[in-house]
Parts: structure tokens; C-alpha cells; sequence
């Protein structure tokens, strides 16, 4: 398989606003999880990782008026982008010739939930009904920066990010396009927050993935955009790839809608199919960024289709999760810019908050540790067993 | 890499205001004078038990319905992928979250309605059922989000990493919803008839008894059609998605004319109705009419047009709010 290059990134969460500020908080273990400050809702209780930007200070960033029709997803999306795009020098006079695939699931819901009696009953607010679904969202983000050759959406819950990677990469390798700046932005939203909550996998104390207090997740917020680039357009361009895409791979659980089964099939299929596709043994991999939310189940079931696919040799494990929270539909392209980050700069990123071993779990990484790294990969597992993984590359020199 | 292997249509059905899960409205269509009609159900007892249908959203009964008798008339038990476009996803139970939310506050709320709102809760619930591990997808963009999963599948045939795929198109329309998206410009204007669509398509590399065959597709944003006016210009009819919009309409008469000339142009939302999925439906159209060896009188713009030609060639063409457009090419 020819390798899809990596040529620019860009990143918002809890942790920062740019490449900048985020690599600063991962090296020094430094959090953005804490007590609730931006989404109104009566549920204090659950720490939160939220953007520390209100909207009004993103459209003040972004030069948008405050009376411009726009969402929180679409505001973090168009930080990322903004910075994505000039990292891979890519002008709005080129963008004809680029696709951008998002992936989202709230949408507009930020704006829904607060306006959604008065779209039954009456005129106020009706300006945000279009504005509501996935699509909108992508195409408000793309059409800040100009007129891109093509835009879809990927709605499969916390996997949609790592989707719409895996999508970009096949449309290149089909000769579809040369560049695709692919990705996901999701804010927290009332809506989720709430759901989650019925399904009672929040935790009112920061997340502790795979650690044997462990008890729940803590939501979080943000945006990332990889720009994935055949080899022969990054030569043409005289641009470097900071990393190289050399797997990826999807697969159903096929279990439950909201549980992962207790043998990890989706997610064992999903990293199996990535390390087959880069043509690379499990013992190559260097560095997993697990997808960890910090929920009984989850970190179970990873643990144990890890267990099966690495045997007595799982390579070092983390999730960051609590340096962000679980950015939902955008952790899979959040995370795999944290796993970029560390092939550059050879570290590995800490799982905050560990201290004791779970019950047949991995042991994650705790200390901050140098580390030269060839092949990390990273997890993004969705509601309805959606299970994706990302095998990210040192570029070859 | 890359193969070309033809791609054959094995299979498609529908729910929609159209007779549910029959071809009748070839010969005898159900015509509506009403700007909101929701979809005509067929019985779900043959597709989900009882107890399940009663935690089980429309949409999600329709999905099963349509893919399991796709995968029965494909005569597959299972495929390598499944695919999913919703423009909208669960709304009737992101309604009913949304609706407890705002008037019961946030601390009584039951994760059933939660559980089943995500917009891959379908594709993940025909995947339970069938007991389907393969790649797994959901599209949520607009008047593309089909478009978007049949891109996906026309990808993954061509770089050889399935055999056989099934498609789903599947949006659900509640009158309280229809009334927002009316009143927020999306949808019902002018003439529209606003529906329903549930499609699910099984297409493989295997010809056993296929609809027809996938040519060729492509999807663009803001594009300008004529570079590709030589790649689709063999072709005996163009079924656009002509809905009663007169402003999107009157852009797909101008451009249909000046890249397809004097191709006679077909519709099918008049009669199967306006939603975010709906191109799914215009897929299903054309893989009948190649089928059945003709396109009924009532498809066509003009009636005067109206031929008794055996199809060769239907080209769908999609283009949804002047910005995200997609062609398709099916051959009998």
C-alpha cells in the first residue's frame, strides 16, 4: 500500500487552542478536566473538559459577528482547520482541489437544546433550524476558509473522527483526490451530557481509565484536523510529512448499542486490520493511545482485545482521556494528533490519574517516559460497537 | 490495486409514501395532494419480535425491514460492509430526549430515548442483527448523506476490500419535525411533498440475477459540472430530483439541458417525497425501471416525452441546495 502522508494538523480541546499549547500540557501532565465554567446545565457535579473559550470569545478569535449564524462545533472546527491549513500551506486558492471530511454527531444540537420549544411554538430563533444537523456544521466550517472539491460528514458517535480519516485515506489511495483534510469537531452539549448521565457512565471525580477505582467518564469538548496528502502531491509541493498513516482499520462489535462486548471483537478486528494493512507484526507497535473513557466496560473490553492481539507483549498503553475528557466524535482525530506529537517529540504520553491495577487489565503508562517511537496506534471506539483504529508512522527519511 | 471488477445491483427496496416493500407504483403510484405524508408501514412482525419493536423507533423497524428483505432477494445471509446515509438520524426519539429535556428539566430523564437517537444506531442495529463484524459506516451530510455511503462502497469495491455491500438510506419524518424544518427553510417549500425514506441496496461483485449494474459515480461540492459532461454523456435518461422547490428545480432544468441537451429528464420526489435521503429512493427507481425494462409515464418532466424504450443507460443526478451534487450511472 502506498503510505498516506501527513502534511499539517491542527487542534483544539481542553488542554489548548493549537499544536502549541497542546504538546506544552501533555509533556508537563498538565490537565484541562475540571469543575464545570461554560455549558449552562444543573449538573455541577460532573467534571468536565471543556474549550476555555466561550463562543463569543471563538467568533472575537475568528473575526465572526455576533450576529452570523454559527455553532460551538462548527467555531472549534474552524479554529482547528484554520491552523491545519497553514501548517500544510495550503492557500484558499487551492482548496478547489482538496476535500474535507468531518465528523460530528451533536451537530447543532447546542443551539437545539436551548431554542427547541420555541421552534415548536413560535418564530424566535428560527434562523438555527437549519443549522441543526451534522452536515451544516462541516459545510460552516469548510466555507470559512473557501470552496473545497468536496465535503461529507461521518455520524457514527465517538468513532467519527477516526472514520472520516479512514475515509480521506481511501479516496486517495483510489486516486480521488491528492489531499483531504479530515477530522471531527464536537462540543459538550446539554443533550449528552444528560444521556450519558441516564446510562450512568459519568463519574463525578476525574476519570481514572483502566485503574480499579475506575467509575465513569468525563465528557469533553474540542476539534482536530489532519491534512492527508499522497506522496507524490507532498513532493510536488516541496512539503514535509510530520507522520505517515500506514493503517487503518473499522470493524462492528456487533454486540450491543451502548455496551462493548467482553472480549473486545470489534476493537481486536479494528487494530488486527490496521497492523495487517501497514504489513507490520504486533511487535512493531511502539505506543498504544487507547480509546480509555474510564467506564467499567470499555476499559475491559479494550484491555482484553489488546490481551489477544499482543499477548504476554502489549507495548505501552495510555489513554489521555484525562487530560481532555472523551471528545466524543472528535477524539479520534484529537488523539491521533497526540500520537503525532509523540512520534515527534519520542515521549509517552501519560495516563493521568492511575494508581491501581484493574482485575485482568493493562497496566498504563504512569510516569512520563522518553521513548523513541516507529508505530503508534490509536483507538476510537463508538455507541453501536463502532471500532476503529489508526496505525500512525515516523516518516520514512 | 485498484480493480475492475463490475459492480452489479442484486437487490433494493423501500418503505416510503409509495406501497411499502412492492414495486406497484410502476403501475399504479399513490398520489398525494398534501405538502406531509408519512411513510406507508409494512407489517414488522416478520422482522423484529414484538418486544423489541416496542422500544424499536419507525426508523429503526424500517431498516430492518428493508435490509433484510434486500439481503432475501440478494439471497445473502450476510455481506462484507454496511453502509448507512441519514441525513437526520433518530429524530423521533431525539425529539422525545429533546422534548423531556426542555419541560422536564435534566433530572428524570431514561436512557431508552438516548440509546437509540445516535445516527449510527441504525447501521449498528442491522450489524447486531445479522451478526455483521464488517466495516460499518454512517453518512450524515444533507441531500448527500446516501450519496455519501454509496461513495463509500464505490471506494472500497474499487480498492478490493469487499465483495458485497448493503446500503441503507434512511430518514424518519414526525409532523412536529416537518413543521420546524418548514418554518427553518429546509424543507416544504412551494410544491414540495414532504416524506419518509427507508432504502437499503445489496450490491456485489457476484451477478446472480442482478437489477443492474454501478457504472460509475462521483460527488462534488460547488461544482462546475461541464468537466465532466463527456464522462456521463452516454446515457438514455436523467432522473434529477426535480421536488416542487421552484428554485432548486429551475437550477437542475438549466444545468440538466445545458450538459445533457435534449436527454429526457425524469423525477420521482413528486411521488416518493422530499427528505435528506431521498436520492436513496431515486437509486431504487432507477435500478427498477432497468429492471422492469421501462420507466413509467409518471416519471417523466415532460410528459410528452413519455417513451416505451427498454432503458439502457439511467444517469441519477443529485444536487441538493446548489452546493453538494452527485451522478450516478446505472446500466441494465
Amino acid at each position: 500500500m502506498a503510505p498516506i502522508l501527513i502534511t499539517g494538523m491542527g487542534v483544539v480541546s481542553a488542554i489548548g487552542v493549537g499544536q502549541a499549547e497542546t504538546l506544552d500540557a501533555l509533556l508537563n501532565n498538565r490537565s484541562g478536566v475540571g469543575p464545570l465554567a461554560y455549558l449552562k446545565t444543573e449538573h455541577k457535579e460532573f467534571p468536565v473538559g471543556e474549550v476555555k473559550l466561550t463562543d463569543a470569545e471563538m467568533r472575537a478569535r475568528l473575526g465572526i459577528p455576533e450576529t452570523a449564524i454559527t455553532t460551538r462545533t462548527a467555531l472549534m472546527g474552524m479554529l482547528a482547520l484554520e491552523e491545519a491549513l497553514c501548517d500544510a500551506h495550503l492557500t484558499p486558492g487551492m482548496l478547489p482541489q482538496v476535500g474535507f471530511i468531518s465528523g460530528t454527531t451533536v451537530g447543532g444540537m447546542d443551539m437545539s437544546e436551548q431554542f427547541y420549544l420555541d421552534y415548536i411554538s413560535s418564530e424566535a430563533h428560527k434562523e438555527y433550524i437549519a443549522v441543526h444537523d451534522c452536515g451544516s456544521c462541516t459545510e460552516m466550517t469548510a466555507n470559512r476558509f473557501g470552496k473545497f472539491a468536496f465535503t461529507t460528514t461521518l455520524s457514527t458517535a465517538c468513532s467519527s473522527a477516526a472514520n472520516a480519516i479512514i475515509l480521506g485515506a481511501n479516496m486517495i489511495r483510489c486516486g480521488e483526490a491528492d489531499i483531504v483534510v479530515v477530522g471531527g469537531s464536537e462540543c459538550i452539549t446539554k443533550f449528552h451530557l444528560n444521556g450519558f448521565n441516564s446510562l450512568m457512565i459519568l463519574d463525578t471525580e476525574p476519570c481514572r481509565p483502566f485503574d480499579a477505582t475506575r467509575r465513569g467518564l468525563n465528557l469533553g469538548e474540542g476539534a482536530a484536523y489532519l491534512v492527508l496528502e499522497s506522496e507524490e502531491s507532498a513532493k510536488r509541493r516541496c512539503v514535509k510529512p510530520q507522520a505517515m498513516l500506514s493503517g487503518y482499520g473499522n470493524a462492528c462489535d456487533a454486540f450491543h448499542q451502548t455496551a462493548s462486548s467482553p472480549d473486545g471483537e470489534g476493537a481486536y478486528r479494528a487494530m488486527k486490520e490496521a497492523l495487517e494493512e501497514a504489513g507490520i507484526k504486533p511487535a512493531d507497535v511502539d505506543y498504544i493511545n487507547a480509546h480509555g473513557t474510564g467506564t467499567t466496560n470499555n476499559d475491559a473490553s479494550e484491555s482484553q482485545a489488546m490481551k489477544r492481539l499482543f499477548g504476554d507483549q502489549v507495548p505501552p498503553v495510555s489513554s489521555t482521556k484525562p487530560f481532555t475528557g472523551h471528545t466524543t466524535s472528535a477524539s479520534g482525530s484529537i488523539e491521533a494528533v497526540f500520537c503525532i506529537m509523540a512520534l515527534q517529540q519520542g515521549f509517552l504520553p501519560v495516563n493521568l490519574n492511575w494508581s491501581q491495577p484493574m482485575e485482568d487489565g493493562i497496566i498504563p503508562v504512569s510516569q512520563p517516559t522518553k521513548k523513541a517511537l516507529k508505530h503508534v496506534l490509536c483507538n476510537a471506539f463508538g455507541f453501536g460497537g463502532n471500532d476503529s483504529s489508526l496505525l500512525l508512522s515516523k516518516p520514512e527519511s | 490495486m485498484m480493480e475492475s471488477k463490475e459492480i452489479y445491483v442484486l437487490s433494493a427496496k423501500q418503505v416510503s409514501v409509495q406501497q411499502p416493500l412492492s414495486e406497484d407504483w410502476m403501475r399504479d403510484p399513490v398520489v398525494y395532494d398534501v405538502p406531509f405524508a408519512r411513510a406507508i408501514d409494512p407489517s414488522f412482525k416478520d422482522y423484529v419480535s414484538p418486544i423489541e419493536a416496542r422500544r424499536m423507533g419507525k426508523i429503526l423497524k424500517r431498516a430492518l425491514a428493508t435490509s433484510k428483505e434486500a439481503l432475501k432477494a440478494a439471497g445473502l445471509e450476510t455481506v462484507d460492509t454496511i453502509i448507512t446515509g441519514t441525513g437526520y438520524g433518530c429524530i423521533e426519539n431525539t425529539e422525545f430526549f429533546l422534548d423531556a429535556l426542555s419541560k422536564d428539566g435534566e433530572q428524570l430523564l431514561k436512557p431508552t430515548y438516548f440509546m437509540q437517537s445516535t445516527h449510527n444506531t441504525i447501521s449498528s442495529l442491522v450489524a447486531i442483527q445479522t451478526r455483521n463484524h464488517g466495516y460499518n459506516v454512517t453518512y450524515a451530510h444533507k441531500g448527500i448523506s446516501f450519496d455519501s455511503a454509496l461513495q463509500d462502497v464505490w471506494l472500497q469495491f474499487r480498492l478490493g476490500k469487499i465483495n458485497s455491500a448493503l446500503v441503507g438510506g434512511h430518514d424518519e419524518m414526525t409532523e412536529t419535525f416537518y413543521h420546524i424544518l418548514k418554518k427553518g427553510g429546509v424543507m416544504g417549500k412551494d410544491d414540495e411533498l414532504c416524506g419518509e425514506a427507508a432504502v437499503s441496496v445489496v450490491l456485489s461483485t457476484e451477478n446472480d440475477n442482478a437489477l443492474c449494474k454501478l457504472k460509475s459515480f462521483k460527488m462534488l461540492h460547488q461544482p462546475s459540472l461541464t468537466a465532466l459532461k463527456d464522462e456521463f454523456a452516454d446515457v438514455d435518461y436523467v432522473l434529477t430530483g426535480i421536488s416542487g422547490d421552484h428554485e432548486n428545480d429551475k437550477a437542475y432544468l438549466n444545468e440538466a439541458r445545458a450538459l445533457f441537451g435534449d436527454k429526457p429528464l425524469l423525477k420521482y420526489k413528486h411521488l416518493f417525497g422530499e427528505s435528506f435521503t431521498s436520492s436513496g429512493l431515486g437509486f431504487y427507481v432507477a435500478a427498477q425501471c432497468l429492471h422492469a425494462g421501462f420507466v413509467p409515464p409518471s416519471l417523466f418532466v415532460n410528459p410528452e416525452e413519455a417513451d416505451d424504450r427498454k432503458p439502457k443507460r439511467i444517469l441519477l443526478y443529485n444536487r441538493s441546495d446548489g452546493k453538494n451534487c452527485s451522478l450516478t450511472m446505472l446500466e441494465a
